[in-house]
């Protein structure tokens, strides 16, 4: 058996005295997208901030297995140089930080991690073009300064920009399609199936099977009260649909 | 005047006693009278100069006379610049002005009524101004150099500019000087003619044992527009002052400054300005970043006289502490005769944005390369209206020098 891209073991976070994950197991095979579907507060977002190492959560065991290497240790930038990228559901607002300079600079700290030279402006420049062009992200959008002023539909295709140009390994996606209109929501599942490659894993996090339509997942987990509950094929996302939450968790909706 | 006699540190009886030897008596009298300004005068309430001056040094040599004595080059060059030099508040040679640009010196110091130690004791102890008068669009940037040198002195310097109507034009004052504790006393008039577009930036790289007061006084007329921008980034001890007065209906200012402290420092800024005619505007913007055991101060005060209806002002300051020990210290005062006007204050300090560090890091960014990035977005504000690319270079070289010591 290959090592799978990620691997969640028995993952245990808490917030101060609040346990939010109630161990986690999961595991998502090279090339594979994955879906995690579940109610508000389930967890799915701890989930995918903890992945991307923010420091506000305390993991008080499990192991985390990036391509077989634990990141657990990491720190946020080290875990994305190892090739974890996590689109935000809220990308950050950073005024006085262009948007460009900031694209730069991650581009080359993965650079670096590779062993790989700075890029050239050039070569930079086109990158951002051509990844930019397919999402419908014009070069205005790009000279302003770092998701400022942004609407959230240009956040969200900002995100997967910044996806295309960092090529992770393992890319996780919280609520991507919160906060779009249905035109935007094809713009960016769009651009997300032109990284599905084979290799490049995926964890897809959303309340709604709509976004599934579009980014067709090989693996559905149904994700209830820190931990995951069920898996299936895609066809758990329709079932999900029609039988609710409570059909699997037995819980009442909040 | 006080029943009670003030008792006198060492400072305050050399400097009565340089007083008298400049002929100062008046002023001598005054301070022996009254004393250095502590926290009880508002005016000097976090920069308490009794407490901070413990001595002062003797008054410096005029570097003409003194044979060992030698005018170095400044801390800070701009490329293309026109250089003049007053070292040790000696008016030096200088060469063939630009088109617009006529230079001269003058005796005595600043033209000021202002009541203000720090600029009375430049009024007595400058014995030399420059001055320059400066017409039509101004290509090069004019850059004051005010060296201090040799052995640790205390010397007081002075400059008075009128720029003509119509004028534009940038001026870069870089204070820097040898590597001893030297007490040095600028000061800077400047008269902003109507419709005349100025920047003044005035860059503090003095000695890290020096104590260091600059006051710049500036009048604008009608329709004037002036941008500067303090920066304070050496000196043990400083005090930089900011006196606009809006004299002419349509003038605008933007006084904006920059203290950089680290260890050992203490910075302050303070701002005093009058919108003394109607329809003006000024928009007061200072930062601050303190590490180590330092402390940054920024006093502001909008004063709006009772004619000066339709004032609009809005004075913000920000710090950001980059160590526990950190203090930056903010005073906004707002004191408005008129009924008609839209005038505000703010002020935030705190560390780095940790949901900005975290999304920055997220990507691969290093956490130092990170947090540099969120300083230069915090100061962007004031160094992305430098139009003089040059200048705007040099300036963001002090702050990455500054940044890089961390």
């Amino acid at each position: 058996m290959t090592t799978p891209m990620l691997e969640i073991r028995d993952l245990h976070v808490r917030i101060e005295e609040r346990e939010i994950l109630k161990g986690v197991n999961l595991v998502v095979p090279k090339g594979e997208v994955h879906a995690i579907m579940g109610r508000n507060g389930s967890g799915k977002s701890t989930l995918s901030y903890v992945l991307a190492g923010k420091e506000d959560y305390e993991v008080t065991s499990g192991e985390v297995l990036l391509d077989g290497q634990n990141i657990l240790d990491m720190d946020p930038s080290e875990r994305a140089v190892a090739g974890l990228f996590l689109a935000f559901q809220y990308p950050i607002e950073i005024p006085g930080v262009a948007t460009m300079t900031f694209l730069k600079a991650a581009l080359n700290a993965t650079r670096k991690a590779k062993g790989e030279g700075e890029i050239s402006t050039p070569d930079f420049m086109r990158a951002v073009k051509e990844a930019g062009s397919q999402l419908n992200i014009d070069s205005d959008m790009l000279k302003r300064a770092l998701n400022v002023g942004f609407s959230g539909g240009e956040k969200k295709r900002a995100e997967i920009l910044q996806m295309a140009l960092l090529k992770p390994k393992m890319a996780v996606l919280d609520e991507t399609d919160s906060g779009l209109d249905i035109d935007a929501l094809q713009v960016v599942s769009k651009g997300v199936n032109a990284l599905r490659d084979g290799t490049r894993s995926m964890l897809v996090i959303t309340h709604y099977q709509r976004l599934l339509n579009h980014i067709v997942p090989d693996v559905v987990h149904v994700f209830s009260d820190g931990k995951v509950v069920e898996s299936g094929p895609k066809e758990l996302a329709l079932e999900l649909e029609a039988k609710g939450y409570a059909g699997f968790d037995g819980e009442k909706a909040a | 005047m006080s029943l009670v006699p003030v008792r006198l540190g060492p400072a305050e009886t050399t400097l009565i006693a340089q007083l008298h030897a400049v002929g100062a008596v008046a002023e001598a009298e005054r301070l022996a009278a009254i004393g250095l300004p502590t926290r009880r005068v508002e005016a000097y309430h976090y920069t308490d100069l009794k407490q901070l001056m413990r001595a002062v040094p003797e008054l410096a040599d005029d570097p003409l006379a003194a044979a060992d004595v030698t005018v170095s080059p400044p801390a800070l060059s701009v490329a293309g610049a026109f250089q003049l030099v007053i070292a040790n508040g000696r008016v030096q040679k200088h060469g063939t002005a630009p088109g617009g640009v006529i230079v001269g010196a003058s005796k005595g110091g600043v033209l000021t009524t202002r009541d203000d130690i720090v600029t009375r004791l430049n009024g007595a102890f400058a014995t030399d101004a420059l001055t320059l008068e400066l017409e039509g669009s101004v290509g090069p940037v004019i850059q004051i150099d005010r060296r201090v040198e040799g052995r640790a002195g205390h010397s007081a310097s002075a400059a008075r500019i009128f720029v003509a109507d119509g004028g534009s034009v940038t001026i870069l004052e870089v204070y820097s000087g040898s590597d001893e504790a030297h007490l040095s006393n600028h000061s800077t008039f400047l008269q902003v003619g109507k419709g005349a577009k100025v920047t003044h930036i005035t860059v503090n790289l003095m000695s890290a044992k020096a104590t260091h007061f600059a006051t710049s006084e500036y009048v604008l007329g009608e329709d004037a527009n002036l941008r500067t921008l303090i920066i304070n980034a050496g000196a043990a001890v400083s005090r930089t002052q900011a006196f606009p007065r809006f004299a002419g209906p349509g003038a605008h200012a933007d006084v904006t400054g920059l203290n950089l402290v680290a260890d050992g420092q203490h910075a302050d800024i303070t701002m005093d300005t009058l919108h003394a005619v109607p329809h003006t505007s000024s928009k007061p913007l200072f930062k601050s970043i303190a590490r180590g055991r330092s402390k940054a101060v920024v006093q502001g005060r909008l004063v709006v006289a009772r004619d000066a209806q339709k004032t609009d002002a809005k004075l913000m300051s920000q710090g950001l502490m980059l160590s526990d020990e950190a203090e930056i210290l903010c005073k906004p005062e707002l004191e408005i005769y008129a009924d008609d006007v839209v005038c505000g204050h703010g002020s935030t300090c705190g560390q780095l944005d940790d949901d900005h560090l975290f999304y920055l890091m997220s990507r691969g960014i290093p956490k130092s390369e990170a947090e540099t990035m969120l300083v230069r977005a915090f100061l962007a504000e004031l160094i992305d209206p430098i139009e003089d690319e040059p200048l705007n270079e040099a300036l963001t070289d002090v702050i990455e020098g500054w940044l890089a010591k961390a």
